[in-house]
């Protein structure tokens, strides 16, 4: 056999270099693929269990998309009215609620005044700047609904890409398989597969917790009588696919909406309580499910990956910033060994399990 | 039944038959029923090699377990004095390095198409994760690999050969399967 040279890492490390910033240059036009890889991804079980039954995958894909255009369809029948009685009635009771709130603040202010009497709490002053920004913000809200219209695109965008993704994933693959040099086909399977271990639990599993918190979050809030349960719910399950904030969001602003409706601590307190025990229930039921299968990640590393993803990205770079760093540590992981292996860096030891002579 | 033909006809995928039909003809998965292999067919990657190219060098750290479809291709090991010595040529059917399967070893041979060769690749984690999500594929697969260990260690037992010696390079012949026929690598 010839002898082994150590491969320079140094130009794919350069060439890796050079992709991230070409794709931090285009990030704008990434983010509907961005999104529709994730969803394809998440979808794709799906669409094999049903390809295993030996149906074309153009039929089955085409089949998924009917069938969730209608699961869709019954879905915003039944919360969209919902939706919209929130959102007028939040509008019919606003004033009410920002008397209650100004009372509240009084209320507050007399209590502290009574208990500091030489310290001056300007909270009167306070909650007249706060409803005066209100007031001021709510000019703007026409161009703030007019700047969610590039969003509205991905709502078309992202359903499309999605349905390439998923009718041409394992074609990408086999592409890839069979550009990849003869020799290291073996690695290009071992950093797919690498790579799909963890991407693909961790994608499924995080949308199985912010389906699960919109869900609990729901039915809880219901329970205690909050008139924007719905709307409160689903800002809770989007916060989710952040890790850890779906419930600190929920608890903000639901505890908020608490006090606002009826004008108590203790109703705040119960919606914390509420979402304390969603968290709760999601660390002890979910996340051992989830971790289960996904890479293991240090908590430090969580913390860097999603400071970084934030910094750069903004919102989805947080949401991703955990995906992006399961790849790039299989990616590190597979090209370590690779490179160990061929520089005969390490040994690779037969188990001695022979001790038994043969019967 | 003509409407249930054309239905299977329209709505069947021909690819997906056509490897499923060969994975079927194979010993390795012979008694597996029609769902399982199409779980098989997804779990399974396919590639062509041209004439020359190499799949895998002796010493290369072994992941994967290779079953050809069409073609030929040649595994050789070096010898004392460095120069490749043919050991088997690998016939359409016949399956190799599938002790990448149990463990990840270097190869003790290199393998390399004579002519464009079709093969089918199973990964190991893949076979994995056939263990756990379609145990009887998993189990149908590894029953077949012990049984061929166990043909090799005979065969290294009556040779006189010790008791570990089941990673023999002499190619064997005679096996009732054609899986068996393969050397390991």
């Amino acid at each position: 056999m010839s002898e082994r040279q150590a491969p320079a890492l140094l130009p794919v490390v350069l060439a890796c270099a050079a992709a991230l910033y070409c794709a931090y240059l285009v990030r704008q036009a990434l983010l509907p693929f961005v999104l529709s890889f994730a969803l394809a991804y998440v979808l794709n079980p799906l669409i094999d269990a049903a390809e295993t039954r030996g149906l074309r995958r153009f039929h089955v894909v085409l089949a998924f998309y009917i069938l969730a255009g209608l699961l869709l369809y019954l879905l915003g029948q039944l919360l969209l009215p919902v939706l919209l009685a929130e959102t007028s009635r939040l509008q019919v009771d606003a004033p009410v609620y920002l008397a209650k709130v100004q009372k509240f603040a009084a209320g507050l202010q007399g209590r502290a005044a009574k208990h500091l009497p030489h310290a001056g709490l300007p909270i009167g002053p306070l909650a007249e700047r706060a409803y005066a920004s209100a007031m001021a913000q709510l000019e703007f809200v026409p161009s703030y609904l007019l700047g969610l219209f590039p969003l509205l695109s991905l709502f078309f965008l992202v359903p499309f890409i999605t349905f390439f993704l998923l009718l041409d994933g394992p074609l990408i693959i086999s592409t890839t398989i069979q550009a990849a040099p003869s020799r290291y086909v073996e690695q290009a399977l071992h950093l797919l597969n690498a790579i799909d271990a963890s991407l693909g639990h961790y994608l499924r599993g995080i949308l199985i917790v912010a389906l699960s918190i919109t869900a609990a979050s729901y039915v809880g809030l219901l329970a205690l009588g909050l008139h924007a349960a719905l709307s409160i719910a689903i800002l809770a399950g989007v916060s989710s696919f952040v890790p850890y904030l779906g419930a600190v969001v929920g608890a903000l602003v639901g505890g908020a909406a608490a006090v606002i409706q009826f004008g108590t601590v203790e109703a705040s307190l119960k919606v914390v309580a509420l979402f304390v025990g969603i968290r709760l229930a999601d660390e002890a039921l979910l996340q051992p499910f989830i971790a289960k299968y996904s890479v293991h990640l240090h908590p430090l590393i969580y913390l860097l990956s999603m400071m970084i993803g934030g910094e750069i990205f903004g919102f989805l770079g947080l949401v991703f910033a955990v995906p992006a760093a399961c790849i790039l540590k299989a990616l590190v992981q597979v090209v370590w060994e690779w490179y160990a292996s061929q520089a005969r860096l390490r040994g690779h030891a037969a188990r001695d399990c022979v001790a038994v002579p043969y019967t | 039944m003509p409407l249930s033909r054309f239905l299977r006809r329209f709505f069947g995928d021909p690819a997906t038959s056509r490897k499923r039909a060969f994975l079927r003809s194979l010993d390795l998965f012979k008694d597996l029923r029609f769902v399982d292999l199409g779980h098989l067919v997804q779990s399974m990657h396919s590639r062509t090699y041209h004439e020359g190219e190499v799949l895998f060098m002796e010493g290369d750290i072994g992941r994967a377990l290779f079953i050809l479809e069409s073609g030929q291709v040649q595994l050789t090991k070096a010898g004392p004095d460095g120069q490749p010595r043919k050991i088997y040529t690998i016939q359409p059917g016949e399956f190799f390095g599938e002790m990448a399967l149990l463990e990840q070893l270097p190869r003790t041979a290199t393998a390399t198409a004579v002519e464009r060769s079709q093969v089918l690749l199973l990964y190991r984690s893949k076979l994995e994760s056939l263990l756990s999500s379609h145990p009887r594929i998993g189990v149908q697969i590894m029953t077949h690999l012990a049984q061929l260990l166990s043909a090799r260690l005979r065969r290294a037992g009556g040779s006189g050969s010790p008791a570990g010696a089941g990673r023999t390079d002499s190619p064997t012949a005679g096996a009732s399967s054609g899986a068996a026929a393969t050397p390991a690598s």
